[in-house]
C-alpha cells in the first residue's frame, strides 16, 4: 500500500465520519459559502466603486480573487492536518501515537485531517475564475491552462509550507500563532489583489517571504495577457516554483523539529 | 544478547517553570530516568510499577521509539528504537489507557482496516488475526459500532484488537485496565495471559492496578524517583513489607477486651473489635488464646494486608 492509496483511503474514511453529523455538516458548508461570498463582495464593491485598479479591470480583478480561493481552499480541503490544529497534536499527546507507526509523520498528519466544508469556497473560487475570464476575454491556449494548474498546484504546496512554519513552532512550544496567521491568513487577505497595487514593503513579503506574487500571480497575469512587470511569458511557467522550494525547506525544517520533539520529550 | 537490552539508560527532562521575571524564564532539570538498566527475554510478561512520575512512561517511550534518550544503551530485538523508528515500530504494539489508537466517529471495523493499510498488513494475514482477535476479546457485536457509541470496556477492547492486528513481537501496556468494571477487568486479564502464552508475545505492563500486576506478572520491576529499585518476583517484594495481619473479633455478648501488648493496634466497629499486630512480634495463639479469656467468641475472621497497603508501605520505606 503506497503513501497516496493510503491517503485516499484515509480520506474516505474521514469524510464519512464527517457525514455522521450531516446537518451540522452542510450548515457549516453553507456558513463557509456566505463567508467566502463575503470575500468575494468586497471584489465586487471595489470593482463598483472605482472600475479598476491599477492596469487591472474588473474581470481581472475577479481572476485574480478566483486563483487564490481555489487555492487556499484545496489546500484546507485536502490538508487540513497540517493546516488546522497542528498544535493540539502537539498537546494532546496525539503526535507520540503517530510516531508509533511505520510512516512518516507528515504523512500521517496529511492523513489525518480534511474539511470538505470548503467545498462550498472552493466554488466560489471557481465561479470568480469563469466570470473573470469571461469579462477579461481570455484567449485559452494549452500553455495557460497548464501555467494554471502549475500555479494551483504548487500554491498549495506554498500554503502547505507556510502552515508548517507553525507547526514548527507548536512543536518547539513556542507561541507565536499571530506571526505565522500574518503571513498564512494575511497572505491570502492580501494577495487575493494583484501584488503590484501593494507599497514595496509589502510587495516584498509576499514576493520573497511568502511568495505568492511569484506562485499565484505572475502565471495569472500572463494567463490574463497583461505581464507583471513587463516579464517574458516564460516566467510563468518558473517562479511558480518558489512554491515548491518553500514546501522543500519547510519540509526540511519539519524533519528537524521532529527530531528535536523526540530529543526533548513531551 | 536479551530480547530487550537497556544499560545505564539517562533522560534529563528541561521543565520551564512560570514565567517570573520579563524574559528570562527559569528551567528546572528534572533526572526522569537515571541509570536504569534491565534485560527482558522474549515472551516474557513483566510488571512495572511504581509511583505517579516516576519515570515509567519515559522508559516506555524510549523503548517504543518515540524518545530519544540522553545516555545509555537500548536495543530491541536487535534495534536501537530511536534511530530505526519505522522498522522498529512495525515490531511493538503500544496501548494507552487513556488515549485512543482508533478513529473516533467511524465504526471499529473501519479504523481497523485503515490500521491494516499503515502497517502494510497482508490481507489473508490480517483477515486471519482479525478473525482470532474478533473470538478472543468478543468483538463481533460491535464491529461497525462508531468507537464513540462504545463503552469503556468494549473500547479497551477494540484497542487491544488494533494495537495486535499487525502481529507485533512486543506489546506495551499503559494502564490498561483503568476505569474497568470487574468482568471487563477480569476479561482482560484472561486474555493478555492467553496472548503471551499462546503466541509468545513479550508484554511490558505499566499499571497502578496491583491486582493486574499479582495476577499476570511473574516478575515485577519497581522505578522510582527515576531509579530501579526492585526486580524479580512480586511475592519476595511484597514478603518484605507484608508483617501485618489483621484479627476481627465479635463476642457472643458485649465484653471489653483484654489488656494487649502495646504493638497491637485496637479498633471497634459497631460489634467487632479489629486487632492488627504482627506475627513475628507476638503469635497468633497467644494473641488468640488472650482474647479467649475475655468471654465466648462467636466469630473469628483473619486478614492479610491489602496489596496496596503493602505497595504504600514500599513506596514509604523507599522514600517515594
Amino acid at each position: 500500500m503506497n503513501t497516496i492509496k493510503l491517503y485516499f483511503r484515509s480520506m474516505a474514511m474521514l469524510l464519512k465520519s464527517q457525514l455522521q453529523y450531516p446537518a451540522s455538516f452542510f450548515m457549516q458548508t453553507l456558513a463557509q459559502l456566505v463567508m467566502e461570498g463575503g470575500e468575494m463582495l468586497a471584489v465586487i464593491l471595489i470593482v463598483d466603486r472605482f472600475g479598476r485598479l491599477g492596469q487591472w479591470m474588473p474581470g481581472d480583478l475577479f481572476f485574480f480573487f478566483g486563483m487564490m480561493s481555489v487555492t487556499f481552499y484545496l489546500t484546507e480541503f485536502f490538508g487540513r492536518g497540517v493546516t488546522g490544529n497542528f498544535s493540539s497534536l502537539v498537546r494532546s499527546g496525539q503526535l507520540d501515537t503517530l510516531l508509533l507507526r511505520p510512516r512518516g509523520v507528515l504523512t500521517q498528519v496529511l492523513c489525518s485531517a480534511i474539511d470538505p466544508r470548503r467545498v462550498s469556497c472552493i466554488a466560489v473560487g471557481v465561479a470568480a475564475l469563469v466570470i473573470g475570464s469571461g469579462m477579461s476575454k481570455v484567449q485559452w491556449t494549452v500553455l495557460k491552462g497548464l501555467a494554471m494548474a502549475e500555479s494551483i498546484l504548487l500554491g498549495v504546496l506554498l500554503v502547505l509550507g507556510l502552515f508548517l512554519i507553525e507547526a514548527v513552532f507548536s512543536i518547539h512550544s513556542v507561541k507565536s500563532v499571530e506571526l505565522v496567521n500574518a503571513l498564512t491568513y494575511g497572505g491570502r487577505s492580501a494577495c487575493q489583489y494583484p501584488i503590484d497595487i501593494f507599497p514595496r514593503p509589502l510587495r516584498l513579503i509576499f514576493t520573497v517571504v511568502a511568495p505568492f506574487a511569484l506562485t499565484l500571480h505572475v502565471p495569472a497575469a500572463y494567463i490574463l495577457g497583461k505581464p507583471l512587470y513587463g516579464w517574458p511569458d516564460w516566467t510563468a511557467f518558473v517562479t511558480p516554483l518558489a512554491g515548491a522550494a518553500l514546501f522543500a525547506v519547510m519540509y526540511a525544517v519539519f524533519q528537524r523539529a521532529m527530531r528535536f520533539y523526540r530529543s526533548t520529550g513531551s | 544478547m536479551s530480547y530487550i537490552a537497556v544499560e545505564g539508560l539517562n533522560k534529563t527532562f528541561a521543565v520551564r517553570k512560570k514565567r517570573q521575571g520579563r524574559l528570562l524564564r527559569e528551567k528546572t532539570l528534572v533526572r526522569a530516568l537515571q541509570d536504569v538498566s534491565f534485560s527482558i527475554e522474549r515472551g516474557e510478561l513483566v510488571g512495572y510499577i511504581g509511583p505517579n512520575g516516576a519515570g515509567k512512561s519515559t522508559t516506555v517511550k524510549i523503548l517504543s521509539g518515540i524518545l530519544t534518550p540522553d545516555g545509555g544503551q537500548v536495543n530491541v530485538g536487535g534495534r536501537v528504537p530511536w534511530k530505526e523508528r519505522k522498522d522498529h515500530v512495525r515490531r511493538i504494539g503500544v496501548v494507552f489507557g487513556q488515549r485512543s489508537q482508533l478513529w473516533w466517529d467511524v465504526p471499529i471495523l473501519d479504523s481497523f482496516s485503515l490500521l491494516r493499510d499503515i502497517y502494510r498488513v497482508p490481507e489473508g494475514e490480517y483477515r486471519a488475526r482479525l478473525a482470532r482477535l474478533t473470538d478472543a476479546l468478543q468483538l463481533e457485536d460491535f464491529l461497525r459500532t462508531p468507537l464513540r457509541l462504545l463503552s469503556l470496556g468494549q473500547r479497551m477492547r477494540a484497542e487491544l484488537c488494533g494495537s495486535l492486528l499487525h502481529g507485533p513481537e512486543l506489546l506495551f501496556l499503559d494502564e490498561p485496565t483503568i476505569g474497568l468494571d470487574a468482568v471487563s477487568k477480569l476479561a482482560l486479564r484472561d486474555f493478555l495471559k492467553e496472548e503471551n502464552e499462546r503466541n509468545g508475545t513479550t508484554i511490558l505492563l505499566t499499571t497502578h492496578d496491583m491486582e493486574d500486576i499479582a495476577a499476570l506478572c511473574p516478575r515485577v520491576m519497581v522505578l522510582g524517583h527515576g531509579k530501579k529499585l526492585y526486580d524479580g518476583a512480586l511475592p519476595q517484594l511484597l514478603s518484605r513489607y507484608d508483617t501485618l495481619r489483621q484479627l476481627t473479633v465479635r463476642y457472643e455478648a458485649e465484653t471489653s477486651l483484654p489488656p494487649l501488648p502495646e504493638s497491637c493496634a485496637v479498633s471497634r466497629e459497631g460489634a467487632d473489635w479489629k486487632i492488627t499486630y504482627a506475627p513475628a512480634a507476638l503469635p497468633t495463639s497467644q494473641l488468640l488464646s488472650l482474647l479467649q479469656s475475655a468471654g465466648p467468641i462467636r466469630e473469628l475472621t483473619a486478614q492479610p494486608q491489602n496489596i496496596d497497603h503493602l505497595i504504600a508501605a514500599m513506596y514509604r520505606e523507599m522514600d517515594l
